[in-house]
């Protein structure tokens, strides 16, 4: 598929596929279409040639059948609604079509260390407790397909490092597909099990680099000098001949 | 006493002060009844009537709650598309801002022929006045809407009226009070000069009117008392239910940081 914006393409030709149990990140630097590419998937925005299917299924039809687990930048949580409360939201909405299998918020919530903040507010909220709500509202819907769009740009260094851990976690606990959108090599390198590599506007991806490090991802795998070794392929690839056409 | 409970005291004492100035500026000043009454003289006028005071405030105080309502309620039901279209919007805005600028007691004896008297010329008055303050909020409020919030509620294919009832209602609600607590008070203006024009026979401003004409400044006085009252206890209700309705809102924070129950 690809997009134009007016008469701007903004992402070549690009076909990629995330398999069901994956981890699959878009790594490139600002500007190359990735988040484009993520909206598309989610049924956010049309590409202007080819086509995206979810499950076999349009992302229209993915999104009304409640298939799609979607993170955005912002935490965009509710501020009328407690913790508990945006956890919920998404099941909450669009209930006829909603899906069984929806996990335990709560249960959830406490995984993410949550437990105590159940009746808080998101102003009562530090930057990395609110992106967690994120995650355990779009966990909670129980899709197959989970969409995130740089959640952890906006955090401190510190609290993104425990971020990627915790969502590690929550990934290899579920068996949903994840398509995760980020600038940053090490969340690539330790979140994925794919890592699709793009070039600058109009992106496209250059490369595919997998990621052989052994599950359940450890924290101290940031440590080991094979983490570096991905992560230096990784830079290569992003900012070696291939990138440039 | 410590600093907390003398602030609480302030304004009391700032009442108390200001009532005790004009009670000496009265006794002391030899000014004419009609020009300014005492205080003391006000209140005890109305303590021996209360019943004329109460009934003849509920009047103008229902007046003025029924047209705020109804400002609300129509701005609510005529704002959101307009929130939704940026020319429909446009195409009102000269609309709105006429209303809110045009004092309406120039066309308020035209109103009256179209009603007829009594209550219903007051209540559209009333209304048309609050109802700018109001639409302009509602636009406002909607368009406020988060905007990660709203692709969430897309990307589980919300319906609109999921949308509206969930987020942008209640996205609008922080903008709306602040246009409340502005329309309350001309509420009561509007109320209160319009019950001049409609010929109701109770009223504040029916009394106000009489005393005025009457060179009476007992009337004029216990009006004056009453509408404070009512404006007063009118604008306090809004505060209550706004700390109320927002007390998930940035501006009703009391204690920053979440303490959890253990």
């Amino acid at each position: 598929m690809s997009k134009v914006f007016g008469s701007l393409p903004v992402l070549e030709p690009t076909t990629l596929a995330v398999h069901q149990g994956e981890v699959l990140t878009l790594l490139g630097p600002s500007g190359c279409g990735k988040t484009t590419l993520l909206r598309m998937v989610a049924g956010l925005e049309a590409p202007s040639a080819g086509t995206v299917l979810v499950g076999g299924r349009s992302p229209a039809e993915a999104r009304s059948a409640k298939e799609i687990g979607f993170v955005p930048q912002a935490p965009g949580l509710l501020p009328w609604r407690d913790v508990e409360a945006n956890a919920r939201l998404l099941t909450e909405l669009n209930r006829g079509r909603g899906r069984r299998a929806a996990r335990d918020v709560v249960e959830l919530l406490r995984s993410v260390g949550l437990g105590d903040f159940l009746a808080a507010y998101p102003h009562e909220l530090s930057g990395g407790m609110q992106q967690r709500v994120a995650l355990v509202r779009a966990f909670a819907l129980g899709a197959p397909l989970l969409l995130m769009d740089e959640p952890f740009a906006a955090l401190d260094e510190m609290t993104r490092a425990d971020m990627r851990h915790l969502l590690a976690t929550l990934c290899e606990e579920t068996g949903a597909a994840v398509l995760f959108v980020t600038h940053s090599l090490a969340e690539a390198v330790f979140l994925s099990d794919r890592v699709a590599v793009m070039s600058p506007r109009p992106g496209t991806v250059t490369g595919v680099v997998e990621i052989d490090l052994p599950r359940p991802r450890d924290p101290e795998l940031e440590d080991d000098p094979a983490f570096f070794t991905l992560e230096r392929a990784l830079r290569h690839q992003l900012h070696g001949p291939g990138a440039r056409r | 006493m410590n600093r907390r409970s003398l602030s609480v005291f302030a304004p009391w004492l700032g009442m108390v002060v200001f009532l005790g100035i004009w009670e000496l500026t009265v006794r002391l000043g030899d000014l004419k009844p009609f020009q300014l009454r005492a205080p003391s003289v006000v209140i005890r006028r109305l303590s021996e009537e209360p019943g004329f005071w109460w009934r003849n405030s509920v009047v103008t105080g229902r007046e003025a709650m029924i047209g705020f309502a109804l400002a609300f309620l129509s701005a609510l039901v005529i704002g959101a598309p307009l929130a939704a279209s940026r020319f429909a919007e446009r195409a009102t805005q000269p609309i709105l801002v006429l209303i809110q600028v045009t004092p309406f007691v120039a066309y308020a004896p035209s109103v009256v022929i179209w009603f007829g008297f009594g209550w219903r010329p007051i209540i559209f008055l009333t209304a048309l006045a609050c109802f700018p303050l109001f639409a302009f909020a509602v636009i406002g409020g909607i368009r406020s809407t988060d905007p990660a919030a709203l692709e969430l509620f897309r990307s589980v294919d919300a319906s609109p009226a999921e949308t509206w009832r969930r987020l942008r209602l209640p996205s609008a609600l922080p903008s709306l009070f602040p246009a409340a607590r502005a329309s309350i008070g001309l509420a009561l203006i509007v109320a209160f000069l319009a019950e001049q024009f409609a010929l109701t026979p109770d009223g504040l401003g029916v009394i106000g009117k009489k005393g005025a004409a009457f060179n009476d400044g007992d009337l004029v006085w216990g009006t004056v008392f009453c509408m404070a009252i009512l404006g007063t206890v009118a604008l306090a209700s809004v505060g209550l239910a706004e700390r109320w309705v927002l007390r998930w809102h940035a501006s009703q924070r009391g204690v920053v940081g979440y303490r959890p129950r253990s």
